[in-house]
């Protein structure tokens, strides 16, 4: 009997030191990831509604262990560094980009562009809405190809209000149904009582925008503004900031009388206002021009309540660059169009 | 004296077992991020990368959580490889109102890519502080340089045959630069490309262009008064001639940023540069490439040069 027992002894002793040593040679553990060159294919959900609470992404790295083994400490590195877009983060406030888009030529173009800043942009969420009667298949595709966080949308300004031929204050200015259906759609999706941190910006896919202008966005409390480039016929319009650091005017040439004499692409506002206030919205018609901004803004906030960014309004973040026209003369000359080529 | 086995064998017995259980339980709480597709081929083989993420013990501890964030935000452009080819991309810019903008975004594409090494040329007398503290900024591997087109040779009064194209002098001083400072004996590998700073690229299209043996040719769409000018392919994935309206006789019809030329044959052939002068319109690509390559060398990449990946603008 002794003997048994010596066995079973010697059994469970041998048998967990076994498993032990050859888990050490061939890390089970161990997940081979290629974070080499990935054109990140993430699903297109939205995170930001109240399913945030079981995203606990909080992580850290661990040096690995077996210190001596540089692959995986490499790997480590080369892992955390470098993804498209970043991992989602639970500290970070999201960003809501709503973007309204249209057919033409160089639609394409421009988002790839556009996509690449918004790729480096972590907690991003964009809202993309096409001037359509359906979702085009390019931007279906291009949508999903890019593994951003994305909720693509669309509805069609009617061709009578569209034509530059209207006067003014019968068009509609171009884009205003879109972002309006947007602002719909987070009011409808999006619980105010939720924990989810957002804000809202509007970004035109013509425009350009550095890295930081989000990150000074991000903090927002009501609504924050900066200066943008290339705007009412000047090199920069600007908020003026008093010596307190409060907005009380607006540097501009064009009407500086307006409430909110800002680019569309100057300001972002919390996105918790825009919930708590679900009658704001752009106006449709009547508005002149410069003062399609200022028709949601006054129902938001007033001007003690902006928050200027950009190192106090002293640093250009955002350009509002136009793309001009390609020429395409020679389309449909001896022959040449070929329409599955898509551009 | 049995006890005392008794309790060794107990020790022997509890310490491996506690040990697997530990480990299992790690592995069990692991969450790790999805795991990217790889396009990647040749490269992917030496870099089995293992690694695990842990949720964080502390996780109410949002300052950590939030210090590794911040530094992955910071950390771009991606670490250099030593695998990868590098591709050296030569931008001539020069001073006007949408300069910083055109840059700012070409730059955000640029950080996505592997491997890029920038080279700079700036149409000036001295290098601008605008340009150094972009350049500085944005933590890309660059190199700064500067030629000024001289006056004369830049107006538009001038007859084309007298004045030089835009942007020569600045691609062949960054091709000087590449033949100085870059050993032909070294295993560098790399490949060379002209980025006009406003155009767009696509980030799929540096990854085709980084394997070019000799050059590579793909489709550049709103060139040549069409919406897209192309190499014509053969059945045998051959360039046989140029889809094109705009003088398709041309030795090579294509645009600066249609194609891509191995480091190598640039350094190996010292005497190719841009022609400075009596360039005919639309010649300029030719000049510099039928000094290094013939029609038949060609690989036409972009899926056979049936994709845009690259779009020629001006904002």
């Amino acid at each position: 009997m002794p003997r048994r027992r010596d066995v079973l002894a010697l059994f469970l002793i041998l048998l967990p030191w076994t498993l032990l040593i050859t888990f050490w040679h061939q890390p089970l553990w161990e997940q081979p990831i290629r974070s080499e060159i990935s054109f990140c294919v993430l699903p297109s959900r939205l995170r930001v509604t109240r399913a945030s609470k079981s995203h606990q992404r909080g992580f850290r790295l661990y040096e690995s262990c077996v210190t001596e083994n540089k692959r995986i400490t490499k790997a480590n590195q080369m892992r955390y560094i470098y993804q498209r877009p970043p991992p989602w983060s639970d500290t970070l406030p999201a960003l809501h980009v709503i973007t309204p888009t249209y057919s033409r030529p160089v639609q394409k173009a421009e988002l790839t562009r556009l996509t690449n800043t918004f790729l480096h942009v972590p907690n991003l969420h964009w809202l993309v809405v096409e001037d359509s009667a359906q979702k085009t298949a390019l931007m279906s595709r291009l949508l999903e190809n890019t593994g951003l966080n994305y909720t693509h949308l669309n509805v069609e300004t009617p061709e009578n209000l569209k034509t530059q031929k209207k006067p003014r204050n019968v068009r509609i200015p171009r884009g205003t149904m879109q972002r309006n259906l947007a602002l719909r759609w987070l009011r409808e999706n999006i619980d105010p009582n939720s924990s989810h941190k957002g804000v809202v910006y509007f970004a035109d896919d013509d425009n350009s925008y550095s890295l930081e202008l989000f990150e000074e966005m991000r903090w927002t409390r009501k609504a924050s503004v900066w200066p943008v480039a290339f705007v009412g016929g000047l090199r920069y319009e600007s908020p003026k900031i008093n010596s307190q650091g409060k907005v009380f005017g607006w540097r501009t040439v064009f009407d500086p009388r307006r409430p909110f004499a800002i680019d569309m692409a100057g300001f972002a506002v919390n996105l918790q206002l825009i919930l708590s206030k679900p009658q704001a919205y752009f106006k449709l018609k009547g508005v002149k021009g410069g003062y399609q901004e200022s028709s949601l803004l006054q129902d938001l906030v007033t001007l003690s309540d902006l928050e200027p960014k950009a190192a106090n309004c002293t640093k250009i973040l955002v350009w509002h660059t136009r793309t001009e026209r390609p020429l395409l003369v020679n389309e449909g000359k001896k022959g040449f169009t070929n329409g599955s080529m898509e551009v």
